[in-house]
């Protein structure tokens, strides 16, 4: 070969070495790992016992169930407040949009434990929410507002909120702005722009926006703990406690790829549905 | 009259619309203002209104050894991060977008993947790894610095390249006909021209090893816990503003990296 021809195939080597030898290697490794034996550290032979214990223990499936739904929930409820925000931030002539765009983002670069903090001196027993109501005499003992179930949530929604609005963004703004005021000059109102012409376009990002949210929630492990003290479990926080506490390494690894799998399947199923949707819509477009 | 009722009708709607932005980008900000506020906040307690404004707090945290050890860990292993990562990232995306080839697509879904993996999946797949394969038993700082810049790599990529896709060739074209080195086109032509990509590709890389937490969580061992585990272990169990005054000085860094991205290369550019 010359070596005008070796030399592209030299820059990208140490990133192929970076990629098989620090992710590929490792996800294979804890791969096998998983099929072998339950327990500490890792014996030889190979066995489905981690798998069979992880998808057929009622306190596994339901932690597993649990975890997909607080995840499907999040996903609609970011998708819900996300619209609006990521709609306005698609318009071109909105002013001091650069400031609304890092007001969007700064919250995506900062550490996801400085959020849940700020929602931990909110939501606390001795937290602002509750001092104040306190003082005003509303309430004589502190409400529950955190290390539940509805801490959690607003953690999560929180948290991936910008994400959502990063995937819609494009979609709003790739729609031909002529077709909405070619409704509206035909008589149609806001709403009804919104829901014929908007709305349906705007599937693509809307799926993407789903599909990144959802994988995301279901793999949290700061937000449960933080906010959720130890009351509230979710498959993540027992992969890390099976893996970091227990050592059992072939039963951490097993529910971890049930996690994964499961998400996945529920990612593709969406992604076909909503895949369907935009058919639909373009087929009407053109009719 | 029918005109007039529909364009008070449009004006309500208006009204509702842009409460319910305030509404949003309040809770957006929120946490994050209330963190600041309770750096500054004199009491042990935030409450309403505040009891006065003191940096006893930060005082505190410039004493607390954990805190600032944390601190120089989470800085070190940033700039060692940023400095493989803007490397590794700048060679695979000149690569992807040059010379790819048949190889192009495959390779652009390798160096984003770590992205689509979870990254507490990841972290605990290179826990068990490093025990078992390359024998760094003890948690060493190579091994956490590997997981920062694999983690950190899909971000420095997907910027570089978004940058070199809008590069005008013929320049480099032009300094080479006119006789220059292939390195003396590359310093004097290619630098300058993705210079702005490259400084946002860093402050990623900078960003995301700087917040990084289930990489370090697992991967960290006694005497290199990061800022991020350092403030998750104490807010844990105290409500002390003083880690409030450290999450502040970490605000007040990303909020000055995300001002440089937008002034050097616009946020827009950042899309998945």
């Amino acid at each position: 070969m010359r070596p005008r021809k070796v030399v592209p195939y030299l820059i990208i080597l140490p990133s192929i070495i970076l990629i098989v030898s620090f992710f590929i290697a490792p996800y294979t490794n804890m791969l096998i790992t998983s099929f072998r034996p339950p327990g500490r550290g890792v014996v030889e032979g190979l066995t489905i016992a981690n798998y069979v214990k992880g998808l057929t223990d009622r306190y596994y499936t339901g932690v597993l169930l649990f975890t997909l739904s607080l995840g499907a929930i999040t996903t609609l409820s970011t998708l819900l407040l996300g619209y609006p925000l990521a709609y306005h931030l698609a318009q071109r002539e909105t002013k001091f949009k650069a400031a609304f765009f890092i007001m969007v983002l700064s919250p995506l670069l900062t550490d996801v434990v400085i959020r849940c903090y700020g929602w931990m001196l909110l939501l606390g027993d001795r937290g602002l929410i509750n001092n104040a109501l306190t003082d005003m005499g509303l309430v004589k003992k502190s409400l529950p507002l955190m290390y539940n179930v509805g801490g959690v949530y607003v953690g999560l929604v929180h948290v991936y909120l910008p994400f959502m609005v990063l995937s819609l963004i494009g979609s709003i703004q790739s729609i031909d702005p002529s077709l909405r005021e070619a409704a509206r000059s035909l008589g149609a109102s806001n709403v009804r722009v919104f829901f014929r012409i908007t709305l349906p376009l705007s599937l693509p990002g809307i799926a993407s926006g789903c599909v990144l949210v959802f994988l995301l929630s279901v793999s949290s492990y700061v937000i449960p703990i933080l906010l959720g003290g130890n009351k509230v479990m979710i498959t993540p926080v027992l992969v890390i406690q099976t893996v970091l506490e227990a050592l059992n390494w072939p039963f951490g690894a097993a529910l971890a790829f049930i996690l994964f799998s499961c998400a996945v399947i529920i990612v593709s199923l969406l992604f076909l549905i909503l895949d369907k949707l935009t058919k639909g819509v373009s087929a009407r477009e053109r009719s | 009259m029918h005109v007039k009722g529909r364009r008070s009708k449009r004006k309500a709607g208006s009204v509702i619309y842009r409460t319910i932005l305030v509404l949003i980008y309040t809770f957006i900000l929120l946490p994050e203002i209330i963190v600041v506020i309770a750096a500054f906040n004199a009491g042990e307690y935030l409450t309403f209104p505040p009891q006065g404004f003191s940096i006893r707090w930060f005082v505190a945290f410039a004493h607390s050894e954990p805190f600032i050890n944390a601190m120089l860990m989470s800085l070190r292993l940033a700039i060692f991060t940023l400095c493989i990562t803007l490397t590794l990232g700048t060679m695979a995306a000149f690569f992807v977008v040059r010379y790819g080839g048949r190889l192009r697509g495959l390779i652009r879904v390798l160096m984003t993947a770590p992205l689509l993996f979870p990254a507490v999946i990841t972290a605990a797949a290179l826990l068990i790894y490093y025990y078992q394969v390359t024998g760094w038993r003890n948690r060493t700082f190579i091994g956490l610095l590997m997981g920062h810049v694999l983690i950190t790599s899909p971000y420095v990529f997907l910027t570089i390249s978004s940058t070199l896709y809008n590069f005008d060739v013929s320049l480099e074209e032009a300094a080479r006909t006119l006789g220059a080195s292939s390195l003396r086109t590359f310093a004097k032509i290619t630098m300058p021209l993705i210079k702005s990509g490259l400084i946002a590709g860093g402050m990623f890389a900078f960003i995301v090893s700087w917040g990084q937490f289930p990489i370090s969580l697992l991967l960290a061992g006694i005497g290199l816990t990061t800022l991020p585990i350092q403030l998750f272990d104490y807010v844990r169990w105290s409500f002390d503003p003083t880690a409030a005054a450290a999450a502040a000085i970490s605000i007040l860094l990303a909020l000055i990296a995300v001002i440089v991205v937008q002034k050097l290369a616009g946020l827009e550019s950042l899309r998945w």
